[in-house]
């Protein structure tokens, strides 16, 4: 099955808060229409109320409204306020020149320049100078006719004032909507992504550095927060708008309009063209950031010996060719976008008026052609209007394609394919464990052949070998961390294959070699912050390894901190703490993996006691490269490349003087050697 | 302490003094370019008005489009320059900032990684990063657009128009000012818990990958889903407190701007009609007012930047300022070669700890010595180890080496001499040939093949597929633990050093392995100085001098004859070992 594309599973994403988004959006159309009437209100203001007393008059004969000025006994009215009942007795008109204004008793031209001397004004005309007497307005009087204006001029400015309120509670909601919307979406991104990390085979960890890992959790995520904070709300309104603009231009003029929509397929390919180019360089930074990650990680916790090994240098070196790259891309980017985004946009915007230029400057100069300059301004207002949403929606074509890259680095996480899960709890089982003809192998290579034994429920058994034998691949399989190739493995004469995955682990502890301790306190390392763990249960575990004798010198005791993998503490310390885990957990099936190599032997001895008690009902496996841990085992498998070459008790191994007996003759004498 | 809006160009002087030219040219060019835009609108006004007046003439036409096909691409290239220019310097300071952590964590010991987490590391040196790049691209365009333009607007409207009506339609901006300082301390103040909040969740993310083996042994993915859950509802509820003053800047900058306006328009109604300004005037006003809306939202989102990268280089310089727990002394001295290694009266207490680990430990190691320390786990033998090493500062009484303190001895020196084969096996995720070559750099095959037959890790390579070039995954996933600690063992004794450390690193050996890297051992270290900490008594048995210890005290010291003598616990673990081991061998 064809996965859908990235843009598409980003879009599903946002689909699944939708209500935010599109209250969002709307909110954000709200406050702009507003914005957009804040202008329109002063221009009213201005024109309509400042600009509005020069202008035509009429001289009337009574007053009979707030409209109606008194000047030297007589009335006058602004003639676009003239009503029926109004009497007409002349016509006047109220200019200003320079800063005072002039009651000139006739109808004058208001465009042209105006000059006055003494009471005469003049106004240039295209057809010549006009001359008419006028009578200059002392400021008490002008009051006269500012008057009628005063209240309107209030309540408009009141109206401004109230709508900006309004506007910008809208634009808070359109903020936050979007903003909460988005840190949403990432939140659901994130966690799922973590569910799906949860779910990958252990195979997946093997092959990965960690810190690379995390990248694609946190900053992938954080990298395609924009797109549904600004990005998706800026397109979609930019598109509306410029769908405003086109039904706008299609009421002008038609051809117009249709010539314009070029536009649409010009921001297509230059949205191909760019993805081409932004998502390589993308693709190189969003990896490298993951690699610097994983440098980090890395460096972090080999630092005892790069410092120890004075390394620091080389791995500066390893570092810096990380962040050079990680710079040489952005820049390659930057450049792109320097190149492209509203530069390309302003230069497409002068060349269209170029154009326009060109072709109306031409087509006037050719005789007999008649143009109407109010559509020229009407085009110009157009055009320019057009090209803002473009710019909007190129300006976020960076934003976009990292969106892009970053979500398909998630997505692509999220398509590994994952195990079964299913906790639901099985009755504890007793621990009789059988490997049946089992063949298994990592990749190619088979490490275990043909595989079969059994244990006994409440047996200890022992597995050894060389290095490479296969003792730790038949605890990978026993715990199903990987599924032999060939061959079955049951538990109480249940194939562990019809169980999932934790079912078959939920009665089984396991003592690694290498203890991981997670940061937190020494009690919730034993109780995994599990419920079933009480706080009495885990300091029993803990006493019953021995580890109490450490812990309760700790200022802190029980509940001292553990700080990250727990390297305030020793090797051993930690040993016993993931002793004390697995002992907590009461497994039915407990294995132990080179459990006990960094403990002294006291502590050993102490919990080979407390193993004994807690041996009732348990199944024990151990793997061991020092013979002597396991000289108690009913059974011991010796391993040789993937096969079992023996098995029996010690005694009986002795006896047989085949691998094991040469095994522990050779530790033996090895004792001996270094004792010369 | 408050933080101030303008701290962070303080705080990053160095980075700006030192690309002061890249700067001034970037901004010279943004002021050029904004000069070059306000021309094509005259341009196309000119022309409309000839073709209304019937003036136009083929020769004014070419010169027009001709003049303007020249000022789009100059103009392009000006804004291409300013653009990249200025853009570039956010990148460049990302870049440096990044090399000078990476640098600054080279030099840090384990104090330091206990009190700050890797996950956390990882957040400041990306995610933190950005936020301060934003600063020096970004914010110092908002910064231009909001000082140098405003200020260029407002001289046009003072002197052009009036002074009087331009103060007062900005009577706002100080009010503004006042306002979005308010909202930037608090933009500060929670951006700092959000990038927390994105350190902690990383260092969980991280922490379950580590663990991955048991949390899956324990079933406790549901745990650690809810666990990580919680840290990005965390995350979320941090966001959406910046966010909630986020969201006030753009309104608050709108009705401020919308009051400039009223006043604009009402105080200027009024001097219409008072005759100190024309009409004209006031349209003109009314236009400039509308120019100075971007440089206003501009001085919103200038400041938000500016706290936004001043919480994070904040975070930032917390690490970088945190001084090296353990650093080169200023008068360290250069010695020729280790002599005698004396421990006086040595205590020590962990940071975090308020029990001595060591109790003043006193003895004397002779060159070419093999000194064995042996006691229970947790008797303090790795932290023996780690003040030989300087991992941590502040031990009570003397470390000499060769007659000179520990501390007075050049740290690369110190380091040249020790070769550490640590309990926990650290490896690279590089091929095992470069994780030997960490020990010495100019290895050569046969080099490594000699300490691999002394490692006792000849038989394994030549089982694993490819050999030396076999990648050893992160950590050393892909070995077992023996094989790890014996390409840790090679990696220490191509070094060849005149201290060797071995801190119980043989564990995971079976013991005719150890024996057998041990006679090697002894062979190869004649004239040298070696420990070996180790639990197996058998791997110390032919020092020349054990070391017992108990809670951080030396209870027993000794060659092993003598300690058999003294019939305490190294007698008693002895024959324990003994017996278990031998009982049978002996029969």
């Amino acid at each position: 099955m064809k996965k859908a594309t990235t843009e598409k599973r980003l879009f599903q994403y946002a689909l699944k808060f939708k209500k935010g988004i599109i209250i969002g959006i709307i909110c954000l159309m709200i406050a702009t229409g507003l914005e957009l009437a804040g202008p329109l209100i002063a221009k009213k203001i201005i024109d309509d109320h400042i600009v509005g007393i020069e202008g035509a008059w009429n001289e009337v004969e009574e007053q009979i409204d707030g409209n109606t000025v008194t000047f030297q006994d007589k009335y006058y009215k602004r003639t676009d306020r003239q009503i029926s009942e109004d009497k007409v007795l002349g016509k006047a008109t109220l200019l200003q020149v320079e800063k005072n204004y002039y009651l000139i008793n006739q109808e004058v031209p208001l465009t042209g320049k105006r000059a006055v001397t003494g009471n005469q004004v003049t106004i240039q005309t295209p057809d010549g100078p006009i001359k008419a007497n006028g009578q200059k307005l002392r400021l008490t009087d002008l009051a006269q006719f500012i008057k009628p204006e005063k209240r309107p001029i209030f309540l408009l400015l009141g109206l401004y004032v109230l709508l900006l309120f309004v506007a910008g509670l809208f634009q808070f909601f359109q903020t936050y909507m979007l903003q909460k919307s988005s840190n949403q979406i990432v939140k659901k991104m994130r966690n799922d992504v973590f569910s799906h990390i949860q779910r990958l085979p252990i195979q997946y960890f093997v092959n990965r550095p960690a810190g690379t890992i995390v990248a694609r959790v946190t900053n992938d995520t954080e990298a395609i927060r924009d797109l549904y904070e600004r990005v998706l709300s800026i397109v979609i309104t930019s598109f509306i708008y410029m769908f405003g603009v086109y039904i706008a231009m299609f009421f002008l003029d038609a051809k117009l309009a249709a010539l314009c929509l070029l536009a649409i397929p010009l921001i297509y390919i230059w949205m191909r063209l760019y993805k081409i180019f932004g998502s390589k360089f993308n693709q190189v930074i969003r990896s490298t950031n993951s690699k610097i990650n994983g440098n980090i990680n890395e460096s972090i916790q080999g630092m005892p010996i790069i410092q120890a090994f004075r390394r620091e240098k080389k791995t500066k070196e390893d570092f810096e060719t990380l962040n050079t790259r990680h710079f040489t891309y952005q820049r390659k980017l930057l450049k792109l976008n320097a190149l492209t985004s509203h530069n390309l946009v302003t230069f497409f915007r002068n060349i269209t008026f170029v154009v326009f230029i060109w072709h109306f400057g031409s087509f006037s100069l050719e005789p007999g052609s008649v143009i109407s300059i109010g559509l020229l301004y009407a085009f110009v207002d157009y055009l320019t209007r057009l090209f803002g949403p473009i710019n909007n929606i190129v300006n976020q074509l960076p934003l976009l394609e990292q969106a892009r890259v970053a979500g398909s680095r998630v997505f692509e996480l999220m398509d590994e394919e994952i195990e079964d899960v299913n906790h639901t709890q099985i009755p504890r089982y007793n621990g009789h464990i059988s490997f049946q003809n089992v063949s298994f192998a990592y990749d190619d290579e088979y490490v275990l052949h043909n595989i079969s034994f059994t244990v006994q429920s409440g047996e200890t058994v022992a597995f050894v070998g060389h290095t490479g034998s296969g003792k730790s691949s038949l605890m990978n399989l026993l715990f199903r961390f990987y599924d032999p190739q060939k061959g079955k493995v049951y538990i109480d004469n249940h194939n562990i294959k019809d169980w999932s995955r934790q079912q078959v682990r939920s009665h089984m502890g396991i003592v690694l070699q290498d203890p991981f301790l997670f940061s937190g306190t020494i009690l919730s390392n034993v109780t995994m912050n599990d419920e079933r763990i009480s706080r009495e249960q885990a300091i029993k575990a803990l006493k019953a390894v021995g580890a109490n004798r450490f812990i309760e010198k700790l200022p802190n005791g029980y509940d001292a901190e553990v700080t990250e993998g727990g390297t305030t503490f020793s090797l051993g310390e930690r040993q016993l703490i993931s002793f004390a885990r697995a002992l907590a957990f009461d497994p039915a099936i407990l294995v132990l993996d080179e459990a006990t190599a960094n403990i002294d032997t006291e502590s050993e001895s102490l919990i080979q006691e407390a193993l004994k008690v807690l041996k009732k009902g348990r199944t024990t496996l151990v793997i061991a490269h020092r013979l002597s841990t396991i000289r108690d085992a009913n059974t011991i498998f010796v391993l040789e490349r993937g096969k079992i070459k023996e098995s029996g008790d010690h005694h009986e191994l002795l006896g047989q003087k085949g691998i094991y007996s040469e095994m522990y003759q050779m530790q033996q004498q090895g004792a001996r050697v270094s004792l010369t | 302490m408050k933080p101030t809006v303008f701290s962070i160009f303080k705080k990053l002087d160095w980075f700006f003094k030192y690309y002061w030219k890249r700067y001034l040219a970037a901004i010279l060019a943004l002021v050029f370019a904004s000069t070059l835009s306000l021309i094509p609108p005259k341009l196309v006004g000119f022309t409309i008005d000839h073709i209304q007046y019937h003036t136009l003439t083929e020769k004014i036409l070419m010169l027009v489009i001709v003049g303007y096909i020249i000022l789009a691409f100059v103009h392009y290239t000006v804004s291409f320059f300013w653009d990249y220019t200025l853009f570039s310097g956010a990148i460049i300071l990302e870049k440096w900032m990044r090399s000078k952590l990476i640098a600054h964590f080279l030099k840090m010991t384990p104090p330091f990684f206990e009190k700050f987490k890797t996950g956390d590391l990882m957040a400041r040196s990306t995610n933190d990063l950005k936020a301060i790049a934003l600063t020096a691209g970004f914010g110092i365009l908002t910064l231009v657009d909001s000082s140098i333009f405003m200020l260029m607007i407002v001289a046009v409207m003072g002197f052009t128009i009036s002074w009087k009506l331009t103060l007062a339609s900005l009577l706002p901006l100080p009010i503004m000012a006042l306002i979005m300082n308010k909202y930037g301390a608090a933009i500060h103040a929670r951006f700092t818990k959000a990038q927390e909040a994105f350190g902690e969740m990383n260092t969980g993310v991280l922490e379950s990958i580590r663990g991955i083996r048991v949390v899956r042994a324990f079933v406790q993915e549901k745990q650690d889903i809810e666990r990580f859950s919680n840290k990005t509802d965390e995350v979320y509820e941090k966001n959406m407190a910046v966010t909630k003053v986020d969201a006030l800047f753009e309104p608050t900058i709108t009705i401020l701007v919308g009051l400039s306006y009223t006043i604009g328009i009402g105080y200027g109604a009024n001097l219409v009609f008072n005759q100190v300004i024309t009409l004209g005037d006031l349209v003109s006003f009314n236009v400039y007012l509308g120019m100075l809306i971007w440089p206003m939202f501009a001085m919103g989102e200038l400041i938000n930047i500016l706290q936004r990268g001043n919480a994070s280089l904040d975070r930032v310089n917390e690490i970088l300022d945190y001084v090296a727990d353990v650093k080169n002394n200023k008068d360290a001295q250069v010695i020729g070669e280790v002599d005698q290694i004396v421990f006086e009266h040595v205590s020590f207490t962990f940071p975090a700890s308020n029990r001595k680990s060591l109790d003043n430990i006193s003895f004397q190691v002779n060159k070419g010595d093999t000194i064995g320390i042996v006691g229970k786990t947790g008797a303090g033998k790795t932290t023996l180890f780690k003040l030989l090493l300087r991992q941590y500062p502040n031990f009570k009484g003397n470390i000499r080496l060769s007659d000179v303190p520990i501390e007075q001895i050049d740290l690369e020196q110190l380091r040249d001499w020790i070769g550490y084969v640590p309990q926990d096996q650290i490896l690279f995720s590089k091929s095992i040939r470069e994780n030997i070559q960490f020990g010495k750099e100019d290895a050569t095959d046969t080099e490594i093949s000699r300490v691999m037959e002394l490692a006792h890790f000849l038989k394994d390579i030549q089982q694993l597929p490819d050999g030396l070039d076999t990648e050893v995954g992160e950590g050393g996933v892909s070995l077992s633990g023996g094989q790890k600690q014996r390409v840790a063992l090679a990696r220490a004794f191509i070094k060849d050093p005149e201290i060797l450390i071995l801190d119980d690193s043989m564990s995971a050996v079976d013991g005719k392995t150890e024996a057998n890297i041990i006679q090697h051992l002894r062979e190869e270290r004649k004239g040298k100085t070696t420990f070996i900490a180790s639990h197996r008594l058998s791997a110390v048995e032919h020092a020349d001098l054990i070391i017992v210890l108990d809670e951080g005290k030396v209870i027993e010291h000794g060659t092993h004859e003598s300690l058999i003598q003294e019939d305490g616990w190294y007698k008693e673990q002895y024959d324990l070992q003994q017996l278990s081991r031998g009982e049978e061998a002996f029969e």
